[in-house]
């Protein structure tokens, strides 16, 4: 048992590190220790995962009101006997009768009721979407095996009586009942699963069908992020267009790094200029566009003027050698950018020169700059 | 331009402005070291890869250890950094945290796309493409993918705002 607890906890410990969603759907896997995980907030070994599992829940939601989810997160039965071998299932009291009235499944149903009569009311009265995988019946043994919670059984096979319409195996029924009978309060460590109809019950495949289902779930998600991809249908096709987005949002990255290098040299960004810049300054800080570059130039009549020129007119045959080399030797889209620039940048570079200018606007671009991103 | 009052945000709350804190200050450096009279192509493209790096840095430094694909890029930066003052190499624009360019990983991979078959060329490339992928099965790797695709949003607008802003404001 602790093994087992142990395990899930440090699966679920690292699975909180990546993200809820993770830590729930892959809890799903083990449905036993997730059954009894998530219905036990209180117990210590599972509050990092019930804690995610709770989270998560609208994540359950939304897999599984997806009609074309299986049976999805269906515990194998050999892999849970595999499993067997190496963990233990807790027979805390307290863990099985907090099972029996909570159900994360039901998204926060009523938990206040145990034992056998809370699964059916529970089951009729949540939503049952929620409850469509978490049980797998263990086709091989029946009694032989430590027997999951009888009310977590019965709720999960009333609910998915109520949910599914399709034919069930009469052998996972005639399991589902003796284990009933034969187990009392207690929580059973397996959960069962109903199989759909036509679909193979092979161990194997369930927990093939629970890993598909996973993935399914984040592929959901991944096109609700990558604008497009609703529309298309295969996963091929939505894997394709999600690493289009991804090699287009760093080429985006590189161009904007270029063109930054290339606007840069004028601007400093003076962090420090910034955040002790009060409030009250900023309206000083509205310059109209046209303003600095006037403004600047006068600066620099008492100052170094010589040296100014003759920076605006490096910059001025700068910029279209730039353009031309730029495109010979980068991208396109740059020679635009840069000859857009130097008109521009020959103001800001005055700015920049003069010691009194400089200070105003490292502090005036830069406040504005801060306060257009936030 | 802004009329509207100063909004301060707390810094410290979100991606989006602890990425803009980190990268305005690594930008401020980068610009601060170049001089402006050296402003030739090559000057620029070093500059451009120093920016490009500190981008990714500030992003995955905004992110910390909390994911996979942070993680990855921030040991591929210290790695890289302590090989690097290791060697003593001249060549600072060494720095391409990202993974190579893409239109190479699309190059190397031939297979067919079937439909089973194809989703393993996919996974394959994704893998590539999301760093430190290769040791993530699809699972965790569809999700990195989903943050990682998210923080690059994040970065580009950020970045182009910061373009926009100077091209406008000159």
């Amino acid at each position: 048992m602790e093994s087992k607890a142990g395990t899930t906890e440090t699966r679920s410990n690292i699975t909180a590190s990546d993200g809820e969603q993770v830590a729930a759907l892959e809890s799903l896997q083990f449905t036993d220790e997730f059954h009894r995980l998530i219905l036990a907030p209180t117990s210590d070994n599972v509050t990092s995962l019930t804690a995610l599992l709770e989270l998560p829940a609208s994540r359950a939601l939304e897999l599984l009101h997806s009609p074309a989810s299986a049976k999805l997160i269906a515990a194998p039965a050999p892999s849970f006997e595999a499993l067997k071998g190496n963990f233990l299932f807790p027979s805390n009291t307290t863990l099985i009768d907090q099972a029996a009235r909570s159900s994360v499944f039901a998204g926060g149903v009523n938990n206040t009721n145990n034992k056998s009569n809370a699964p059916e009311t529970t089951s009729n009265n949540s939503t049952l979407n929620l409850e469509k995988a978490v049980k797998s019946e263990p086709a091989e043994t029946e009694s032989s095996q430590p027997l999951v919670s009888d009310p977590a059984v019965e709720k999960r096979n009333f609910k998915r009586k109520d949910h599914e319409k399709k034919a069930k195996d009469s052998t996972k029924k005639s399991k589902t009942a003796a284990n009933d009978s034969s187990v009392g309060p207690e929580m059973l460590p397996y959960v069962h699963v109903r199989a759909r109809r036509g679909e193979a019950t092979d161990s194997h495949s369930l927990a093939e069908r629970a890993r598909r289902e996973k993935i399914n779930a984040r592929m959901k998600l991944l096109q609700e992020l990558v604008p497009g991809c609703n529309k298309i249908s295969g996963t091929a096709l939505v894997l394709d267009e999600i690493i289009n987005h991804v090699q287009s949002l760093q080429n985006q990255v590189e161009f904007l790094s270029m063109r930054l290098a290339a606007v840069n040299p004028r601007i400093d960004f003076n962090l420090n200029s910034i955040f002790t810049t009060e409030s009250g300054s900023l309206p000083d800080n509205k310059f109209p566009s046209m303003v600095m570059p006037l403004i600047w130039p006068e600066v620099q009549v008492n100052g170094n003027k010589q040296q100014h020129q003759q920076q605006w007119q490096f910059d001025a045959l700068q910029q279209p050698v730039w353009g031309r080399e730029v495109c010979n030797n980068y991208i396109t889209p740059e020679n635009s950018l840069l000859s857009y620039d130097s008109s521009a940048n020959s103001a800001t570079l005055h700015a920049n020169q003069t010691e009194n200018g400089a200070m105003k606007s490292e502090v005036v671009p830069t406040v504005r700059l801060v306060e257009r991103l936030l | 331009m802004m009329n509207t009052p100063q909004q301060v945000k707390n810094p410290s709350s979100s991606l989006k402005s602890r990425f803009i804190t980190r990268f305005l200050g690594a930008l401020t450096k980068i610009t601060a070291e170049d001089p402006i009279s050296s402003s030739s192509p090559t000057r620029i493209f070093q500059r451009y890869r120093r920016i490009k790096v500190a981008s990714n840095k500030s992003m995955a430094y905004s992110v910390r250890s909390r994911r996979i694909w942070s993680r990855a890029m921030l040991s591929r930066f210290r790695s890289r950094r302590s090989a690097f003052s290791g060697r003593r190499s001249s060549v600072k624009t060494t720095n391409c945290t990202t993974s190579p360019p893409p239109a190479l990983i699309k190059v190397t991979i031939n297979e067919k796309k079937t439909a089973k078959g194809g989703l393993d060329m996919q996974t394959d490339e994704l893998r590539e493409l999301v760093p430190g992928g290769e040791a993530m099965d699809v699972c965790n790797l569809l999700d990195e993918t989903a943050h990682y695709i998210k923080c690059l949003t994040t970065q580009v607008q950020v970045m182009r705002k910061i373009v926009d802003f100077y091209h406008l404001s000159k």
